[in-house]
């Protein structure tokens, strides 16, 4: 019982759990010298108290930014406040590697640091202390879930057959579209594209060849898209391509080449090598429509027509 | 909480109290920051839960807003400040705590948590000192990126209808930077505040 009340057992014991504790306890003085340095820093930054005590903390740790560090420490010392440090703003402020080195999915350790500052017995603010904690399980969970959720997001918006934007998100994009053109004009068109005779496709040789002919049209489309195009799967075989910044003759010719490299596709099925032609139908957007549907469905009738006059065409529907 | 919580004595006295906090923190930061900050009155109020849900919800979808949260206890008081970002340029915020470098997206997230810790730190502090207590105070959160407001604003976890609240309204001369730090102060914090503050209350 006497044994608590010994001041220097004591103090033996509080340096002990000092040392020992599993978060790193750093303590500078106003000239950034290190004053006290644990066993966690110790450990994970390789360099023993011998060699860190006294030394300059941005001789010791290079990688430290000494402006941003010193402004950081300028405002707990004036403040007498305490500041603090994220790993998702700041992944780490002392690079030290992942303490499960085999296991473990990051290289380096995340970090939250506290930096407080110390009053001495005068009542003035004479050393800084950083305290720092090992947060990597923590933040990589937190960023596999954002990467899951982001995932999850990716697939709500893709058909599964084609990986083009499934039909709901293909229109909730063009409906932003659409709201941005009136508020600034610019030369958008539509395309509607069918494959032709598909249900012969899908009857003659079986519903797997009938996915054979979507998918390589599709990859079609994507391959001679570019980035800015908002392409979708509109239906069983029907896709929709919006270009931005494309005028009517340009979206026409971009057709008419899109169409012919369907033409000359060659779709290797279990049934033998098919050939598709598909029909297209162009419209441009216009200031009269009222709504996006109108937009819609102008395509929809160049589409129709291109159907009527024989299959394997384009035409443009300008009202 | 009943309004008799707040009676007129004990608001008088934590007005009192926040002005002298203010003034204070308005002091170190004038001097840390080298601008004149222009010293808000503190209001001292019951803040109805539909007010604090109202103001997060402006928090949530502005691009412009953003809020940063501290959590804070000490000697059985415990509470949050909430300083909401009305208007704020990254540029201004850079030069106030001396960032030179590029401003990316990471960087204006640490540039508001560094002003938000500042700014509360210093108005807290004011405050624990003249009740002589020490508040230990916790990670900030910025709002929307660390905690989602959907879910804090459909969570109804602690049921409180009323908060003490003191606001105040910041703003940097020269600066756009305005904002408005809300400290909140639980329930159960009121009798031992009242404690503490008994001999302002005593003439």
């Amino acid at each position: 019982m006497t044994q608590s009340h010994n001041p220097l057992t004591e103090f033996h014991w509080l340096i002990e759990v000092l040392q020992t504790v599993d978060v790193g306890v750093l303590v500078l003085d106003l000239e950034y010298c290190i004053t006290a340095w644990n066993g966690f820093m110790e450990n994970n930054s390789g360099i023993d108290s011998v060699n860190a005590m006294d030394q300059s903390l941005f001789d010791v740790f290079p990688e430290v930014p000494q402006d941003w560090f010193k402004h950081k420490a300028d405002t707990v010392v004036q403040l007498r406040n305490r500041a603090f440090t994220t790993w998702e703003q700041r992944p780490y402020v002392f690079k030290f590697k992942n303490n499960r080195p085999i296991t473990g999915v990051t290289e380096f350790m995340y970090q939250n640091c506290t930096f407080i500052p110390v009053i001495s017995t005068k009542g003035v603010v004479q050393n800084l202390a950083v305290i720092v904690y090992d947060v990597t399980d923590m933040a990589t969970s937190k960023i596999e879930l954002n990467l899951v959720n982001q995932r999850l997001a990716e697939l709500s918006r893709t058909d599964g057959l084609t990986q083009l934007y499934n039909r709901a998100y293909w229109e909730t994009l063009f409906e932003t579209e659409y709201m941005r053109l009136q508020r600034h004009e610019q030369d958008v068109c539509l395309i509607m594209l069918d494959i032709d005779h598909f249900k012969r496709v899908n009857d003659t040789h079986g519903h797997q060849a009938g996915d054979k002919v979507i998918r390589a049209v599709a990859h079609e489309i994507a391959d001679n898209s570019r980035g800015t195009d908002i392409v979708g799967r509109y239906g069983g075989e029907e896709f929709v391509l919006l270009l931005i910044d494309s005028d009517i003759d340009n979206t026409y010719q971009f057709a008419e080449r899109l169409r012919n490299k369907i033409a000359a596709l060659q779709v290797v099925t279990e049934a033998g090598v098919l050939e598709v032609t598909v029909s297209l139908g162009v419209a441009c957007w216009l200031p009269k429509y009222q709504h996006h549907g109108q937009w819609i469905e102008a395509a929809d009738k160049g589409l129709y027509r291109s159907k009527e006059k024989g299959r394997n065409q384009t035409s443009i529907q300008s009202d | 909480m009943d309004r008799d919580v707040l009676d007129e004595d004990f608001r008088d006295c934590i007005q009192e109290l926040s002005n002298v906090a203010v003034g204070r923190a308005a002091d170190l930061l004038a001097r840390l920051l080298s601008t004149f900050v222009i010293m808000p009155i503190p209001v001292v109020n019951l803040l109805e839960r539909a007010e604090l849900s109202m103001a997060l919800s402006s928090v949530q979808g502005a691009y412009s807003v953003s809020a940063v949260c501290q959590g804070f206890t000490g000697s059985k008081i415990a509470g949050e400040a909430l300083l909401i970002f009305n208007d704020a340029s990254f540029t201004d915020m850079a030069e106030l705590t001396h960032f030179e470098g590029e401003i990316t997206e990471q960087i204006e997230l640490e540039l508001l948590m560094d002003i938000g810790n500042i700014l509360i730190g210093a108005c807290l502090n004011g405050l624990a000192e003249q009740l002589d207590i020490s508040f230990s105070q916790g990670q900030p959160y910025l709002l929307g990126q660390h905690i989602n407001i959907e879910e804090l604003l459909n969570k109804n976890q602690s049921g409180w209808q009323r908060l003490l609240t003191i606001e105040l309204p910041y703003k940097l001369e020269g600066r756009l930077v305005n904002c408005d730090l809300l400290l909140l102060f639980t329930t159960d914090s009121l009798a031992i505040l009242r404690d503490k503050a008994s001999y302002m209350l005593e003439y």
